[in-house]
């Protein structure tokens, strides 16, 4: 750097300090925003500066950006590279999947398909007509088959070797054949009756890519070639951010904002920070601390919605015997204040949790209300069960704060002191998230703090992903070796209630969801009464958004729905 | 004046240090918990994907394989994939990409400090035991005990949260998006010819540029201010001023010059730690350089990105002092190596 611009920078810094707002500047976006002369006005004097906005001078377009602060940049857009929520955010704009969800809502709803239809292994769909990619592809079936054969086929010669795990995990497990019977129209026959399997269509891994895309030179890492309203106009790894712009062919309504900005704020009191000076319009991931900034200002509020996704702690019944009498399960849930977690660390962000669906779905009971804290009556079922003396066992937990655990290390403590009354002794083994993982999918836990954010908002997705064991359960107990070949490592209790399971196996080939939710209720009934789990809490989606922004829908399962967002 | 001989043996020399390098690294990473493999497969994979992952990585393999496999890929200047930054992204892309942003970073707070430090540091030798003197000594002081994660958030707060003058994070405000072509953001800016770009770009890296500054300019005048008052007691300084020459080009001909060269030493020394400093500064104002892309490696269990980012560390850190042993003997032939 020369002394000159060394000059410039001070001369630059002295006048800020100086207090003298700093010019306006029209700049126009190299990175193009096509028409021409897309105006911005830019206020170097303050904080992250630009609020685009239209240039009263007259003259080039009327931009409305949209500024969309988070944690972490995404590191593909890949949709089916990845299992992170992060990238879903980016790629929910460019791409579309034959099913959505109804924004903010878990119910199913239109989308690239127009009509569909389940009769037991058989699956027809008819797609939506005059649909146009970002690359000017016209959409149809064989799109549809593409996608699912990079996703899943390894015989295909586009398949993606990186597949996430969500392609055997969502599709490529239960479908057993794709035709397309006409250009618009699509027939599935799965391997088995598989009632979630529409829902598995609406995720964000199942979204359509260009035939064209898939087997030409597209480096989909960096590049999305979907049918979304909006389009990818710069992927700026250099500062984690990334531009989306209206794409014009979009086939539904066009969305109200010209252009959509992800940024990046790691820090969670500075992105509250940069929302409430105006720097960013909507932002995620907020804690108590960052809620209470925005909540504190004028510029913006926080908005909630009801989480679907679940904190709990594990027994590891694979491990430690006395996690095997239900009196010592039921004994743990009665000595820990699951209320006074949610209520005092988690500062009212959660409800408490009683089982394991959340109240949001479908199949959750209703007539369950979460464990009273009741120390006395623990004592007692430990006596009873022969642990009247008490035992030890250690408990394993991630370090860093998630979505469904705000506050894993005050959790933990709290959880060793309550128990320390009932003469049980917790120690506590925290471990950075990837560590995390690998101890306690290698089921060395005795007991572990854990969590779940739904992948299709369908009750399977946590009562068959968490607590069946997916292997036959062994005659006469309720819990299954960790070594069992193919048991289903997610199901970190190592919980195998035959009767439980019967009940999800028969839910996931039923189609009629009343007679679905019956059969969850009775699920959760066990599962409650078990006490495999802790039942902590259901979190909610928060999130912070500027006053200037109006027709935002705070979604827990799908979006951020941006489309038709406005600003001012 | 450096003579080839000495260039080569110490370019040789490089190649056990990065050998020494690389080691340390392999068997850290693969020592510590964590596997990457869980990692990439997710919350959601089971034991069969992970395995599979494991697999495609080569992760099972023994581990002098994956040592041999891993030296030999790094011969041959393949540093992989990224398992998770930027997922199946060559590393050596990567580090292209960021390693300009450090560089810059760097070589600002390295100027600021010079900038300031250098004529504080003679300042303090000239007016030696003034008020001048004792105020430069104990700024100075300050500065060296005074650690980047408290200064830098202590800045943020009161220039930008505070006082509202200055941005709090990133290098670049959100609307200006400019064509990479260097990799400095100063220099891309105005080669665009966008004049607001480039004033939103020094707003933005004015607070860092101040906080890995304000280090090296208290390190630098204390040297400067040490070595000044020793030469200035010399004897050929005394000759000088006995035929009559001026105090000024006395100072700053003679001087200068015999005062400069354990500055360098410094300045060469501090170089490297002025790349740690920006691990730390690009940590705290969030910009995106290969301080902020190693810890994100390492707690991500992006085995490739971290052992590639260290190696760059060290080679960077030996180039910068090779540069300082032959400024050493541009400036005093007498220094013979």
């Amino acid at each position: 750097m020369s002394r000159e611009a060394d000059e410039t920078s001070r001369r630059s810094f002295l006048k800020t300090a100086g207090g003298a707002t700093v010019a306006t500047a029209s700049i126009t976006s190299l990175a193009g925003c096509g028409g021409g002369g897309d105006d911005t006005e830019a206020d170097d004097g303050g904080g992250d500066d630009t609020q685009t906005e239209a240039d009263s001078g007259g003259g080039g377009g009327d931009t409305q950006t949209l500024r969309y602060g988070r944690g972490a940049h995404s590191s593909t857009l890949d949709p089916q590279n990845t299992t992170s929520g992060e990238v879903a955010k980016v790629t929910n704009q460019a791409y579309e999947g034959l099913i959505a969800f109804e924004p903010g809502e878990a119910a199913l709803t239109e989308s690239l398909a127009t009509d569909w239809s389940v009769d037991g292994q058989s699956v027809s769909v008819t797609l939506r007509e005059d649909v146009t990619f970002h690359d000017g592809t016209d959409f149809t079936a064989d799109d549809f088959i593409a996608t699912y054969r990079r996703f899943v086929d390894e015989e295909y010669e586009y398949y993606f070797e990186d597949a996430s795990v969500y392609g055997p995990f969502t599709l490529g497990s239960w479908i057993d054949s794709i035709d397309a019977p006409g250009d618009y129209e699509l027939s599935i026959t799965l391997t088995q009756e598989y009632a979630p399997f529409l829902r598995n269509l609406a995720m964000f891994t199942a979204v359509v890519v260009s035939q064209d895309a898939i087997e030409g030179d597209t480096d989909l890492d960096e590049a999305m070639v979907g049918t979304g309203p909006f389009e990818l106009e710069t992927l700026d790894n250099s500062n984690n951010r990334i531009q989306l712009t209206a794409f014009d062919d979009y086939w539904g309504d066009a969305p109200n904002i010209d252009e959509v900005l992800f940024l990046t704020r790691g820090q969670n009191s500075t992105r509250a920070q940069a929302l409430v000076e105006e720097e960013l319009d909507i932002i995620d991931g907020l804690d108590p601390d960052s809620m209470q900034i925005v909540d504190g200002s004028d510029t913006a509020e926080t908005r909630t919605a009801t989480g679907i996704n679940i904190g709990y702690m594990a027994f590891n019944l694979s491990r430690v015997e006395a996690f095997r009498d239900r009196r010592v399960r039921r004994a743990v849930s009665l000595a820990i204040n699951t209320q006074t977690i949610v209520e005092n660390i988690y500062s009212g962000i959660a409800t408490q949790a009683d089982q394991p669906i959340p109240p949001a779905l479908f199949g959750h009971n209703e007539d369950i209300s979460p464990y009273e804290h009741d120390p006395e009556q623990a004592q007692s079922l430990l006596e009873e069960a022969g642990y009247g003396d008490g035992f030890s066992f250690t408990l394993t937990t991630f370090q860093n704060p998630r979505g469904y655990n705000p506050a894993p290390l005050p959790t933990a403590e709290t959880i060793r002191s309550n128990l320390q009354q009932v003469g049980i002794e917790v120690e506590i083994d925290d471990r950075q998230f990837s560590d995390y993982l690998t101890y306690t999918s290698e089921g060395r836990h005795d007991a572990t703090l854990a969590g779940w954010f739904t992948d299709n908002a369908d009750p399977d997705n946590f009562c068959y992903a968490l607590m069946h064991p997916q292997v036959e359960s062994p005659e006469g107990q309720d819990w299954i070796d960790w070594g069992t070949e193919g048991f289903n490592t997610g199901n970190n209790a190592a919980w195998a209630n035959a009767e439980f399971m019967d009940l999800v196996d028969q839910a996931q080939q039923v189609s009629d969801e009343g007679e679905r939710a019956e059969l969850y209720q009775e699920a959760s009934q066990i599962a409650h009464d078990e006490a495999p789990w802790v039942y902590i809490d259901y979190a909610d989606e928060v999130r912070g958004v500027s006053t200037g922004v109006s027709n935002y829908v705070v979604a827990a399962i799908g979006g951020p729905y941006l489309k038709q967002v406005e600003v001012e | 004046m450096v003579s080839k001989q000495f260039l080569v043996k110490r370019l040789l020399l490089l190649f056990p240090v990065l050998f020494g390098v690389a080691t340390v690294v392999f068997a850290i990473l693969h020592l510590s918990p964590g596997d990457p493999a869980v990692t990439i497969a997710g919350e959601r994979a089971s034991q069969e994907f992970i395995n599979e992952v494991r697999g495609d990585l080569g992760l099972d393999d023994p581990l002098w394989q994956q040592y041999v496999r891993f030296l030999g890929d790094v011969a041959a200047f393949d540093f992989g994939q990224s398992y998770q930054i930027q997922r199946g992204t060559p590393v050596s892309q990567i580090l292209a990409n960021r390693l300009p942003i450090t560089i810059e970073l760097a070589l600002l707070g390295e100027v600021a400090g010079l900038l300031f430090g250098l004529p504080l540091g003679i300042l303090s030798a000239v007016r030696q035991d003034t008020l001048t003197d004792h105020l430069t000594r104990v700024g100075a002081l300050s500065g060296i005990s005074i650690p980047i994660y408290w200064s830098g958030p202590l800045l943020i707060l009161l220039f930008a949260q505070f006082l509202g003058l200055l941005p709090t994070s990133g290098r670049i405000g959100s609307a200006y998006f400019v064509e990479t072509q260097t990799g400095f953001i100063l220099v891309d800016t105005l080669l665009a010819g966008n004049v607001a770009a480039f004033r939103s770009a020094v707003v933005h890296l004015a607070l860092p540029v101040v906080v890995l500054g304000i280090y090296q300019m208290a390190l630098i005048s204390r040297m400067m201010r040490s070595s000044m008052v020793e030469v200035i007691r010399q004897d050929y300084m005394r000759t000088a001023r006995a035929k009559g020459q001026g105090e000024k080009i006395t100072i700053m001909k003679h001087g200068l010059r015999n005062a400069f060269i354990p500055v360098i030493t410094v300045i060469g020394i501090q170089f490297g730690s002025l790349l740690g400093g920006a691990v730390l500064t690009e940590t705290v104002f969030e910009i995106n350089g290969i301080g902020t892309l190693l810890v994100d490696a390492i707690s991500r269990s992006d085995y490739p990105v971290v052992q590639a980012t260290v190696l760059v560390f060290a080679v960077l850190y030996t180039l910068v002092n090779l540069g300082v042993d032959v400024t050493y003997s541009v400036l005093d032939p007498r220094i013979e190596q």
